[in-house]
């Protein structure tokens, strides 16, 4: 089926699936099929900050003052942070927007992108902050292997989903001879790449960010890179709700309540599912090993690091109905979970260093000397 | 009217009438609950109910099965039984 920005056929929005339904026509939101997406929308919308509202000025002189095993911890973990908020700044607006079928899922999926991408400009907003050439830290995402090597386990799952989507609103379902090859496309292919997308959409916000989120709250704990802490500390924020949105698509789509052929998929998929996870777990484990290579930090290391990203993966992936993949433990490093509640998030202005409050102010110290140029 | 009780496996306790959440309560007696925003999106905390009910002052956004709660923001509406991962 082609798709059409504003389709002229009437329909039932209440009866579309979540994808792959009628394009959405008319944007309402008076009648809902899945009423949870627009409360995600508040949420996401009473959470608006922007980078700009938190003072990184201090952390400058704290980074200089770290020692050189410590900045390569810190900077590494921005550039993993902006790679993968690159990622998720565009990719569900170019992946689902063509997909979906309702429309109180097509403005949570706008809603979501955006808030990733104040994200991605939070990064830049901490890297001028903190040393005089950004273009060194920014140049080394695509080259650095370790980043690298992560960011094509991401981006491949948006990459097939929006290639095949692609040949099916040109081609329609079939065979087609695409590039000198044959190619087969059907809806229901197209539902299981959808499919294992958000699985990895989900690995992504439900476990990838945390390596890098526990590595921040560790400086901040020492009363280090504090402004870089409270900027993380509103993007995990964020990011709690965006994974809690993806699972609400992925448990639905398991339910069968939405759309039956997708219950069937996912249990299709389950066994390739567990293996994302499974796989992110280790290359988590393995970008904790490169973050503290040249030496620890206070209050964490590799070890420390290995047993909180198989925690979490555990809880995230009983949030989705499958069974923890690590031995339970408790939670290696309690003081995380202090940084990441959102109630402690502060937002008052007159509680947080805002420096947008700072721009208006004057020096109200006057001398003798400051009149020394005025001429009667 | 008797205290209402908040059963865990081996643990018996009262829920207290000044406590916020259900959480509180766990926490202050040391038992093994998982949390991150106690806002009730990130869905972290959820346990099993096995008896009893709960009532949340706002609808809870973060997905739930059948039979699990988010001890962030509910409180017990009668004696309730929760399941919880280690028991102590």
């Amino acid at each position: 089926m082609a798709y059409t920005t504003f389709s002229m056929r009437h329909n039932d929005q209440l009866k579309e699936p979540m994808f792959f339904g009628q394009p959405v026509n008319v944007a309402r939101y008076d009648q809902q099929k899945h009423v949870i997406f627009e409360k995600l929308i508040e949420k996401q919308l009473s959470f608006f900050w922007r980078p700009e509202e938190v003072d990184v000025s201090r952390d400058r002189i704290d980074y200089q003052r770290l020692p050189a095993h410590e900045q390569h911890i810190f900077i590494s973990n921005l550039k993993y942070q902006t790679l993968l908020d690159s990622i998720q700044g565009r990719s569900p607006n170019v992946a689902l927007l063509p997909l979906v079928s309702i429309p109180e899922l097509e403005t949570w999926i706008e809603t979501w992108a955006f808030s990733e991408t104040l994200h991605s400009r939070s990064y830049t907003h901490i890297i001028r902050n903190i040393v005089n050439d950004p273009a060194l830290i920014f140049d080394d995402i695509v080259t650095n292997k370790n980043i690298v090597a992560r960011a094509r386990d991401i981006s491949r799952y948006y990459d097939e989903l929006i290639e095949m989507s692609n040949y099916y609103h040109l081609l329609g379902e079939g065979q087609h001879y695409i590039n000198g090859r044959y190619k087969e496309i059907s809806l229901r292919q197209l539902k299981q790449a959808l499919y294992l997308c958000l699985m990895s959409v989900n690995v992504l916000e439900a476990i990838r960010f945390y390596v890098s989120f526990a590595c921040s709250f560790a400086f901040a704990e020492r009363g280090l890179m504090e402004g870089n802490a409270k900027i993380i500390r509103l993007i995990a924020r964020d990011e709690a709700l965006h994974m809690s949105g993806t699972q609400h698509m992925l448990n639905l789509m398991r339910s069968g309540a939405d759309d039956p052929e997708m219950a069937e998929i996912a249990q299709q998929c389950h066994e390739q599912s567990r293996a994302l996870f499974l796989l992110a777990a280790q290359q988590e484990k393995q970008w904790a090993d490169y973050l503290f290579k040249d030496g620890s930090m206070i209050g964490l290391n590799r070890q420390i690091l290995h047993h909180y990203v198989e925690y979490i993966t555990n809880i995230r992936m009983q949030a989705i109905g499958m069974e923890p993949a690590f031995e339970k433990r408790s939670h290696p490093i309690p003081w995380v979970n202090a940084w990441l509640a959102s109630d402690n998030v502060q937002v008052a202005p007159q509680e947080v260093e805002v420096s947008s409050y700072l721009v208006g102010q004057i020096d109200a110290t006057i001398t003798a000397d400051d009149l020394g140029s005025f001429e009667l | 009217m008797a205290d209402l009780i908040v059963s865990t496996g081996s643990t018996q306790l009262a829920w207290q009438g000044r406590l916020a959440t259900l959480l509180e309560l766990l926490e202050d007696n040391c038992l093994p609950v998982e949390y991150q925003c106690r806002s009730g999106f990130c869905g972290a905390c959820r346990v099993r109910l096995l008896a009893g009910r709960v009532r949340y002052r706002q609808p809870p956004l973060a997905c739930l099965s059948k039979g699990e709660i988010l001890p962030c923001c509910c409180v017990p509406e009668s004696d309730i039984t929760l399941a919880l991962e280690h028991p102590p």
